[in-house]
């Protein structure tokens, strides 16, 4: 589904990530761990577009997909979440997903502007399927809220909900249940399982170590912008380096 | 070849008064990260209070010029605690503080036209003669001033922001607000400063350039805006790149306004302006405070 | 209850719909009193415009006076030059400045607040600088640009009530035009890109090309306006489109509440009718406007629009407050 080869990304002379390779697999919950400061996210912004690696390919669904502009990474089957949360905040839920759908319409300036039939039929389409995204996490009672008035762990949901609904292959999880409540956190698991039912492969960094442990097929460590360890969780759990580092990063 | 020295001279008088424009634009945005529209007619009220001082009140050039710039630091300082820190304080979009500040410039030019005149006004001469020769040329004296007082303006300044214990601090509040603020620095004070600075030297570029145009309400708004383009050539928020660029449009403009048209001078400036924005908008200086989203 | 909201929303339309179209009655069919009415109609259109810009999509503006002009100019020199009726030509020019709207777009779509400022300022001032500067004097200079007034296909607009109710005309079709576009995917991309450009981006938004049809929009918008102008009174002169018209723009869109459909008609009225009451004090009009601009600035950020909201979520606090004091 997604593959890094020898990712590297420098700002001016500072590595932040150094050739890092990465495979994940169809279907799969493939996490991403490190301590803070690792280059997770960054590593992150270069799969989804935000950078443009310094050296290495990325490729995702077989196209090589380095330096094209994130509007066109979504377009092409990958939605991401973000680590500080990024939602409209003066939108109101269901106009949240509505923009997440953007990618799937296909109505323009000039059929919005005279409301074509074509725009009339797709915007019906909009709203019964919003519908059902909100269901999905359970936000149909708040479809009118503005987005920046929900609770954190609700807005944690909304982020990802807004993700589905391009209906990507792959979508990008950064740190999804930080700041979400115990009940939250306890539901996540099974939220996570729903998404992968829907064909939804699913790349993951989390501090969580519980969570990770519990749903990643695959796991891979980053410290100091280098891959330090990958394999499925238990290996990667007792693997010596990435103790050392944890311990290391917690000072 | 006369026409050339020539054209530097007034060129670059023109263009001292744009670099202290210029630099106490680039002085408030490093400060505060905000864009004042009030400089230009700040200068305007700097020339009439000039004016007062020196033509009606028979002050000495030099006392006149300290209390100018003392008047006007107080109004730049009071537009900073009295408007623009309260709408900071409400947390209001960047949008309303532009306004403000232009709200803030129609007062400025209109109260000039009511407390002085709609007229243009004659700023006596400071010299006794009309004309000096320089490498052969004849020029006013005033532009010579002009060009001196401003250089020794920004060396003041470069001195009072580096060698200061209030221009250090000042420097370090710009640099991260927190982190001086934590180290006992007062920011808000410190902010409050730098806009009268801004103001000061804004209004005594309105004496300097008073005996060679004349003084008149709207004298300032078009200086203002072509203190943007100084700013913007330098690099946005670099004060050294502020002097440099002020210079150097007024020097371009008054050699096209020259050899070309006097027409296209301002028409020169706004263009210089926008290529700078679209192609360098980092500036000669490539500050990066400028830098895009 | 969507549909009640929606029914409601509706109703207000018509009332409003109906009051304007009662306003030169209700004036007395003063001549002047209508001449304000039709300026109001041209600034509602303006404002509405400037507001697809700022409030929709988070771009500002200090320079749209440039389109302003364009749209007058280029409407008049149009019918002028090459004989096409200015009833048509107001639309011509009005696509040509959302091209031209569009251009300037592409490179300033990049640039933050504070800098597409300046290059918005800049672009007002050069347009200025061409009109007092024209090739061959077509613009008249400084002596200003005179045009027969509007005639739509022989039905000639010779006074103001005529005009106003063309201006009325303009003014629903424009609105309407505005809500079609705010409301749908290409106005939530708009918001999308002011609440929040890098989600957006994520999202699948293409920033850059939004950018440029918001501004492309707004500049026919307040291009047509222009041209409207020109028909009302026949006559334009260059310094109706210093910076000071652009920034008029901007406040009467904040004044009233941006983002919204009522503000910009809200601020369009309401500076109308303040700029000409200060007139009795002459020279003083301005100053009084600057004190007064910046006291609402001061007080009430968020404008009339956002007053109201804010009266009314504390009257609805209060009357919680009040409940739960009760329980």
């Amino acid at each position: 589904m997604l593959k890094t080869d020898g990712v590297t990304i420098r700002f001016g002379g500072l590595v932040a990530v150094n050739k890092v390779s990465i495979h994940v697999r169809k279907g799969q919950i493939t996490g991403l761990i490190g301590p803070n400061g690792a280059g997770k996210t960054t590593f992150f912004n270069c799969i989804s577009g935000v950078y443009k690696p310094s050296e290495g390919h990325v490729v995702f669904d077989g196209k090589n997909i380095e330096g094209m502009r994130p509007h066109k990474v979504n377009a092409a089957g990958m939605a991401r979440t973000y680590q500080v949360i990024n939602l409209f905040r003066k939108m109101t839920v269901q106009e949240n997903i509505m923009v997440g759908m953007h990618s799937r319409l296909k109505s323009n300036f000039w059929s919005d502007l005279l409301r074509l039939p074509n725009q009339r039929k797709e915007e019906k389409f909009v709203r019964e399927e919003t519908e059902k995204w909100m269901e999905f996490v359970g936000l149909q009672d708040m479809r009118d809220h503005e987005a920046g008035s929900l609770s954190y762990g609700k807005q944690r949901l909304l982020e990802i909900v807004r993700g589905l609904a391009s209906e990507p292959k792959l979508i990008l999880l950064d740190e999804p249940v930080a700041g979400m409540n115990s009940k939250e956190k306890e539901e996540f698991d099974a939220l996570l399982r729903r998404i992968l039912n829907l064909g939804v492969t699913i790349l993951m960094i989390e501090h969580d170590m519980k969570l990770v442990m519990g749903v990643c097929d695959y796991v891979y460590c980053l410290e100091h912008g280098s891959l330090l360890a990958e394999g499925v969780p238990e290996v990667v759990q007792n693997n010596p380096d990435v103790i050392a580092a944890y311990l290391g990063g917690d000072e | 070849m006369r026409m050339l020295i020539q054209l530097i001279i007034t060129g670059l008088a023109l263009g001292g008064v744009y670099s202290l424009i210029s630099m106490g634009y680039s002085l408030i945005y490093k400060a505060s990260g905000l864009m004042t529209f009030a400089q230009g007619d700040i200068l305007t009220v700097g020339a009439f209070l000039g004016l007062t001082f020196y033509r009606f009140l028979k002050l000495p050039y030099i006392v006149a010029l300290l209390l100018t710039m003392a008047v006007a630091f107080i109004i730049g300082f009071l537009l900073e605690k009295g408007v623009i820190r309260k709408l900071l304080n409400k947390n209001v979009n960047a949008i309303y503080i532009v306004l403000a500040t232009i709200a803030v410039s129609y007062i400025f030019q209109n109260g000039a036209q009511a407390i002085w005149s709609s007229k243009v006004e004659y700023f006596p001469s400071v010299f006794s003669t009309d004309s000096v020769a320089v490498l052969g040329v004849n020029v006013q004296p005033e532009s010579l001033l002009c060009i001196g007082a401003s250089m020794i303006c920004m060396i003041l300044l470069h001195f009072f922001m580096t060698k200061t214990r209030i221009g250090t601090s000042m420097r370090a509040a710009a640099m991260d607000s927190m982190a001086a603020e934590s180290c006992g620095i007062n920011v808000s004070l410190n902010t409050g400063i730098t806009w009268g600075i801004a103001a000061g030297i804004a209004a005594i570029g309105g004496i300097f350039i008073g005996p060679m145009y004349g003084v008149y309400v709207t004298l300032g708004s078009k200086l203002g805006t072509k203190g943007f383009a100084g700013a913007v050539m330098g690099g946005y928020g670099n004060m050294y790149g502020a002097m440099v660029g002020g210079l150097l449009l007024g020097l371009l403009e008054t050699l096209v306004a020259g050899y070309i048209s006097s027409e296209l001078r301002n028409l020169f400036a706004y263009i210089i302006l926008i290529i700078f924005l679209f192609v360098k908008p980092t500036g000669i200086f490539n500050e990066q405070a400028i830098q895009d989203v | 209850m969507k549909n009640k909201k929606l029914s409601g929303n509706l109703l207000k339309c018509l009332v409003a719909v109906v009051v304007a179209l009662l306003v030169p009655v209700l004036l007395g069919g003063s001549s002047y009193m209508c001449l304000v009415a039709c300026f109001v109609t041209i600034y509602t259109i303006s404002a509405s415009g400037l507001d697809v810009l700022y409030g929709y999509s988070g771009q500002i503006s200090m320079g749209h006076a440039a389109f302003y002009a364009i749209g007058g100019y280029g409407a008049g020199l149009l019918s002028e030059y090459l004989g096409i009726p200015l009833f048509i030509s107001m639309f011509i020019a009005a696509a040509i400045a959302a091209l031209i709207g569009a251009l300037l777009a592409f490179p300033a779509s990049k640039l933050k607040f504070h800098f597409l400022s300046l290059a918005t300022i800049a672009f007002g001032e050069i347009i200025y600088q061409i009109v007092t500067n024209s090739p061959g004097r077509i613009t008249g200079n400084y002596n200003g640009f005179f045009h027969s007034k509007l005639d739509i296909f022989g039905l000639k607009l010779d006074n103001n009530i005529k005009f106003y109710y063309f201006g009325l005309v303009c003014v629903v079709l424009f609105l309407i035009a505005k809500t079609m576009i705010v409301r749908s995917r290409t106005g939530r991309a708009f918001i999308a890109i002011r609440e929040n450009t890098q989600a957006a981006e994520g999202m699948g938004v293409n920033v850059r090309k939004y950018k440029i049809i918001a501004f492309a929009v707004s500049a026919f918008f307040v291009a047509f306006a222009g041209s409207m102008y020109l028909g009302l009174v026949g006559y334009l002169h260059p310094d109706m489109y210093l910076q000071k018209q652009s920034v008029l723009f901007v406040t009467m869109m904040l004044f009233g509440g941006s983002a919204s459909l009522a503000g910009p008609i809200i601020g369009a009225i309401s500076i109308e009718i303040l700029l000409e009451g200060l007139r009795t004090f002459e020279e003083y009009q301005m100053l009084i406007y600057g004190i007064l601009l910046l006291i609402v600035i001061v007080a009430m950020p968020g404008g009339i629009v956002g007053a109201v909201k804010n009266i009314k979520a504390g009257i609805l606090r209060r009357r919680a407050q009040k409940l739960d004091k009760e329980v």
